[in-house]
């Protein structure tokens, strides 16, 4: 079993957690010592990251349920109160349900995601928990900013990094002091149904024969999580009842080239990486994770080399 | 004509410092503070700041010191300066309450010809808003350094004065005491000087958020700071004495202030201090450097790696932690085991639950995986790197302050990282 359940109790530090600047983004830890919660309700338990999660909390044995769009539907009318009826006081309520990038970029899918929130925020006024996680993005953080911390101003550049920074607000004005906000680079891992530029999508055209095709040099930098990390994370999040701002980063960016021969080595033949005509400007982002260093210094990342090859592994072995 | 009287009241840093250097010009000098234990403590010349050259200055011209707890003694003086350190809290704000409280007790037992000065940092528009005559009130801002307000305070680069109306001459007894220093004095408006020493302040802050940004930049790309500190020093536009040494943040409380208060007369008065934000971004930035670094460069590889930290003190020659880089790394660095060394101070196992005191330096490297010198102590200095390589398990060095050598450390096997550089 990987390290999540960490058994930390850090009686040298304070119960809160000190940041460079504002107090309303303080990361707070409601237990010092990692309890485990009484239920863990998932909404969107479908999805990559919402599957990957019921099952790391299964493995260890936290009542879980998890919630799909079949199970209730959150744009439907009347959708708040059923939830609300599911909803026991003692629960972790994780919010993951959206409509993510590749299902639309417009004003519809924005609006289904309001609808959605909003359903959710209403049945947790209805039914208050102990504990609520939205799981964000680092899309409310515009990519004019290359190095970001939990306290660069969340002004996003379209209408995904909106719905999500709007959210964020329709959350804290309905769960006041027991709401953590993550916000989730990239992942990557077995079982992503995304297609977004990255470690998924080389994996699938190194699947397919290859090349690995990158615009212009793949000069850009970004930060790739693994889902393990991802879910552990959150975890250690759920289990300190942490509450503020957290940015779910490595802190270590790489070149989408780098990436890409990462991803490209590990099949035999080596699929060739090929680079094409840039249309658009290179742009970097950097994460500086010491907030997540202070809130968990016992947690360690996952190298990408060596989670690329459980990818890889995991991969081969599915099919 | 005699020497005017000069009254120093407040006998902290500031006060104790100024008074010393003021009797050594030749001037009759009253230390007065209202803590009697204090004073008396004074008396039997034990002093509760260190600075080099204090005690013997003060031993020089002992026969000019009066210390008092006397406010009587106050009535005799020509001028009386208010000297106390301001305290300020963990966000930089200032308290000045005791300072109001000392000026309200030193101003009703001064005689009416007595002139008072305001010598502690105080924001614009304090002294104007004092209920004291104001062709007897002035404000002068002070410059003292830890380490060389001796120094400072007796060979001063010049008197910035605040004045009611800076056109009407200084008072003769003030100008006595201000030109023994023999040194450029500008009288100005009161905001003006009060805004004066702010303005220093963040003409050094601005130097060193310069020296952090780019010695990071030099971290990353093969450049080494300390190759590049010369040449700026050589440029006239920048200067010899200018603040370019790398460090782990801003510290020490009174820079702190200043950015707090420019940036709170900013907000109140609708000017732009998005720089200064950026300046204290970058300091909080840099302050963890030493925990980014490790979780980099050994815990990511060997997550049950032993620590060996040197320094725990917030600046080498004191026994104070406020403030200290090593403590705060100490809090933030998760279980690993730990040993720690400090010339001044034993680890207290509150500040780590797996950390062991040693009592040498080398002990606290023995059969560890990284050795952190966190505090520039001289006496880690004379460490041999090849002899830290051989009481150690690993290899790493964090040298922040580059106590150590780079090219013994690299000769004897060491992967020495310190700040503005590469790592080795």
């Amino acid at each position: 079993m990987r390290g999540c359940w960490i058994a930390a109790y850090y009686p040298w530090q304070a119960s809160s957690i000190e940041l460079p600047t504002d107090v309303g983004t303080m990361l707070q830890h409601t237990h010092l010592q990692p309890v485990s919660p009484q239920r863990v309700v998932v909404v969107g338990a479908r999805g990559f990251v919402g599957a990957n999660l019921v099952q790391r909390l299964e493995s260890l044995d936290v009542p879980v349920l998890g919630l799909t769009s079949a199970d209730l539907d959150l744009a439907t009318e009347g959708a708040d109160e059923r939830l609300a009826r599911m909803l026991e006081p003692h629960d972790t309520v994780v919010m993951l349900a959206a409509l993510t990038p590749d299902k639309g970029r417009g004003l519809l899918t924005f609006m289904t995601n309001m609808a959605m929130s909003q359903t959710v925020c209403q049945a947790l006024e209805r039914q208050p928990v102990q504990h609520v996680v939205y799981i964000s993005s680092d899309a409310v953080y515009p990519m004019s900013k290359s190095h970001v911390t939990e306290q660069t101003c969340a002004e996003p550049d379209d209408l995904y990094g909106t719905m999500h920074r709007a959210r964020e607000m329709m959350f804290e004005s309905v769960t006041a002091t027991n709401l953590a906000v993550l916000r989730l680079t990239m992942i990557y891992g077995v079982g992503d149904t995304h297609n977004s530029y990255g470690a998924n999508r080389f994996r699938r055209m190194a699947l397919d024969g290859g090349p690995i095709t990158l615009f212009g040099g793949g000069e850009e930098k970004r930060d790739h999580l693994f889902i393990d990390d991802a879910v552990d994370l959150m975890t250690l999040v759920i289990r300190h009842g942490s509450t503020g701002v957290l940015n779910l980063a490595t802190g270590a960016a790489v070149t989408f080239d780098a990436l890409a021969h990462q991803v490209a080595a590990l099949f035999t033949p080596q699929t060739n990486v090929l680079h094409q005509e840039r249309n658009n400007p290179i742009t970097y982002r950097h994460f500086d994770v010491t907030t997540l260093r202070k809130a968990f210094p016992d947690f360690r990342f996952t190298p990408m080399k060596e989670a690329l090859r459980k990818v890889h592994e995991q991969d081969v072995k599915g099919t | 004509m005699s020497k005017p009287t000069i009254a120093f009241c407040g006998m902290t840093h500031l006060g104790l410092n100024s008074a010393i250097a003021v009797a050594d010009m030749g001037f009759p000098v009253v230390c007065f503070d209202p803590n009697a234990q204090l004073i008396a403590t004074l008396n039997d010349s034990v002093m509760p700041v260190q600075e080099p050259g204090l005690d013997e200055m003060l031993a020089k011209n002992a026969d000019r010191i009066r210390f008092t707890a006397d406010l009587g003694d106050l009535v005799g003086c020509d001028v009386a300066y208010i000297a106390p350190d301001v305290p300020t809290d963990e966000r930089g704000q200032s308290d000045l309450s005791p300072i109001r409280a000392i000026i309200d007790l030193v101003a009703a037992n001064l005689n009416d010809a007595a002139i008072l000065v305001v010598l502690c940092q105080v924001p614009p528009g304090f002294t104007r808003g004092l209920a004291f005559p104001a062709d007897r009130l002035y404000y002068q801002v002070e410059t003292l350094v830890f380490g060389c307000a001796i120094e400072r305070a007796r060979h001063p680069e010049r008197y910035i004065i605040g004045c009611a109306e800076p056109d009407k001459p200084l008072p003769a007894a003030f100008v006595a005491v201000l030109a023994a220093a023999e040194c450029p004095i500008l009288p100005m408006r009161y905001e003006s000087a009060e805004l004066a020493k702010i303005s220093i302040n963040m003409c050094l802050v601005a130097s060193v958020s310069v020296a952090n940004t780019m010695a990071e930049l030099c971290e990353n790309i093969g450049a080494d700071w300390s190759e590049i500190v010369p040449a700026l020093k050589l440029d006239r536009r920048i200067g010899q004495y200018s603040y370019l040494k790398p460090g782990l943040g801003i510290a020490g409380g009174n820079l702190e202030r200043d950015l707090t208060s420019v940036c709170n007369m900013a907000a109140e008065h609708g000017s732009d201090a998005g720089v200064v934000h950026a300046w204290i971004s970058n300091s909080k930035h840099r302050k963890d450097w030493a925990l980014r670094t490790l979780h980099e460069q050994l815990f990511q590889d060997n997550p049950n790696a032993e620590l060996g930290v040197l320094g725990l003190t917030y600046k080498e020659d004191t026994h104070s932690i406020k403030n200290s880089p090593s403590l705060a790394l100490l809090a933030n660095i998760g279980q690993c085991s730990l040993k720690a060394y400090d010339p001044a101070i034993d680890f207290d196992p509150a500040w780590h639950p797996n950390g062991q005191n040693t009592t040498t330096p080398l002990a606290a490297c023995q059969g560890v995986d990284a050795v952190a010198i966190m505090t520039p102590w001289g006496v880690f200095k004379d460490l041999a790197p090849a002899v830290i390589k051989n009481a150690m398990r690993g290899d790493l060095v964090l040298d922040p302050y580059a106590v150590l050598d780079g090219t013994t450390c690299a000769a004897a096997g060491l992967r020495r990282i310190t700040l503005g550089k590469p790592a080795q």
